[in-house]
């Protein structure tokens, strides 16, 4: 069973050491490096090697989470539940990274000369509420004695919840204003966000935030599979 | 026994209980009224945006259903009647019966919250079709979110403030799509302007709906 939970040392050092060097990288050539002048955006530009980063991390992690809930209403293996639990967590962690960046951002570029900090931008609100969710999961997991019914009970909310992402996140901010970019129908950068000499740090920088999940999330796996074997046998 | 048949006879069941107190239906109304009046009292006598309206009324109907729906799984529940339900019934006629009379109380509930807050406020709804329309499927989705969320929120052991946290943020889409049909069709906009809204409400429902019924029969057996 514990070969299923550590994931082989040689990777995850690996890994790891890849992860060390690609975000070091960013954060040197994030707030070192040269950028081109884009209109607006200016030196705040630099934010998108960390900003967008974090939400394809929060994106893999409700990804990562939504799996294993369905695996586990499968199979009812609590390594499942533990994993959809993991992978949930840092969803939250990265979606509340995402937001912080993200409002530091809106401040000065959207909102500047206004001084406001929140100003009910869609996409915001939308990501606000999706942490709320998340908030929402982890309230029901702790109402829940028995471990079996709190995993198929999370597993539940979970799937129900990621239903109703695709809502949130994709159709209800491009049927109203905003400003954040991704709207209008297209989902991709344009010229006016990212020029193209930025994608030599932008990449690799995503490259190591989705690694940084990963080790992140396979510790933290192993971390609380070994605290439950040892509620189980506290002898070990 | 026939799926249809005992569909039916769980919603007549739930139904029978209800009308021998109307607790639930009281309870549900009289939250709602007063809401509503308490809000209205606050805002004092000024003239109301139509978006503001419409915004008072879906956060009327969504407060009154997150706290006083899901009380039908925890009387099972509580009374013992759950297990004796697993055994004569099929999960899926349990979600009907249960879908349709939650569906019966938060109608009543959007009826009566809609012709108060429209009476009280002296709104002509240029578009009737256009609001039913919207709150129809408002109180659909409304219904089947909390079906399920009631069904999960029964097996935990503290309940509390447990439906509104889970509910609300889920139901933000909900909100967002209803009260701006629910705004156009007191403006009188024509059909095509709320299309947006409506797509979005159907999708929503759709979804919502195909999820539950699939992700029931998980959360039912034991």
């Amino acid at each position: 069973m514990a070969s299923s939970v550590l994931s082989s040392p040689t990777v995850y050092r690996s890994v790891r050491a890849l992860v060390v060097a690609l975000l070091s990288g960013a954060l040197v050539a994030g707030f070192l490096g040269q950028i081109p002048q884009l209109d607006i955006l200016e030196q705040s530009a630099r934010n998108l090697y960390f900003h967008v980063p974090m939400w394809f991390a929060l994106m893999m992690g409700t990804v990562i989470s939504a799996y294993h809930s369905f695996r586990y209403l499968q199979s009812g293996d609590r390594l499942r539940d533990i994993r959809a639990r993991e992978a949930a967590w840092l969803a939250l962690l990265f979606g509340l990274l995402g937001i912080v960046t993200g409002m530091v951002w809106a401040r000065f570029t959207w909102y500047v000369g206004s001084g406001k900090w929140w100003n009910f931008d869609p996409k915001q609100s939308m990501a606000a509420v999706l942490l709320l969710i998340y908030g929402g999961y982890f309230v029901l997991r702790d109402s829940v004695e028995d471990p079996d019914t709190r995993g198929r009970v999370a597993a539940v909310y979970n799937l129900f919840a990621v239903v109703t992402m695709p809502f949130l996140l994709y159709i209800l901010p491009r049927q109203l204003p905003s400003l954040h970019p991704g709207g209008e129908g297209s989902p991709a950068f344009t010229q006016t966000d990212l020029a193209p000499a930025m994608r030599w740090v932008f990449y690799p920088s995503v490259l190591g935030f989705l690694g940084l999940f990963w080790v992140l999330y396979t510790q933290r796996v192993r971390l609380s599979w070994i605290r439950k074997r040892l509620r189980r046998e506290p002898e070990l | 026994m026939d799926w249809l048949a005992g569909a039916w006879a769980v919603f007549r069941n739930d139904l029978r209980i209800e009308l021998r107190t109307r607790y639930a239906l009281n309870a549900l109304l009289l939250f709602a009224l007063g809401a509503l009046l308490l809000i209205l009292f606050a805002v004092g006598p000024q003239p109301i945006p139509t978006r503001v309206q419409s915004a008072f009324l879906w956060m009327v109907i969504l407060f009154a259903a997150a706290v006083g729906l899901g009380r039908s799984f925890v009387a099972e529940e509580r009374q013992g009647t759950a297990l004796l339900l697993r055994l004569n019934t099929r999960p899926s006629m349990v979600f009907a019966g249960k879908l349709l009379f939650n569906l019966v109380l938060v109608g009543s509930l959007g009826g009566v919250s809609t012709g108060a807050l429209l009476l009280l406020l002296d709104v002509s709804v240029a578009r009737p079709g256009l609001l039913a329309t919207a709150l129809g499927m408002g109180v659909l989705g409304l219904a089947v979110a909390t079906t399920l969320l009631g069904a999960l929120v029964a097996r935990a052991a503290r309940r509390g403030a447990l439906l509104p946290v889970l509910l609300l943020p889920l139901l933000t889409p909900l909100l967002v799509s209803s009260v701006s049909a629910t705004q156009k069709a007191i403006q009188g906009l024509p059909w095509t302007e709320a299309q947006d809204e409506l797509l979005t409400l159907v999708g929503f429902v759709g979804a919502t709906l195909s999820a539950a019924t699939l992700l029931f029969d998980y959360v039912w057996a034991d």
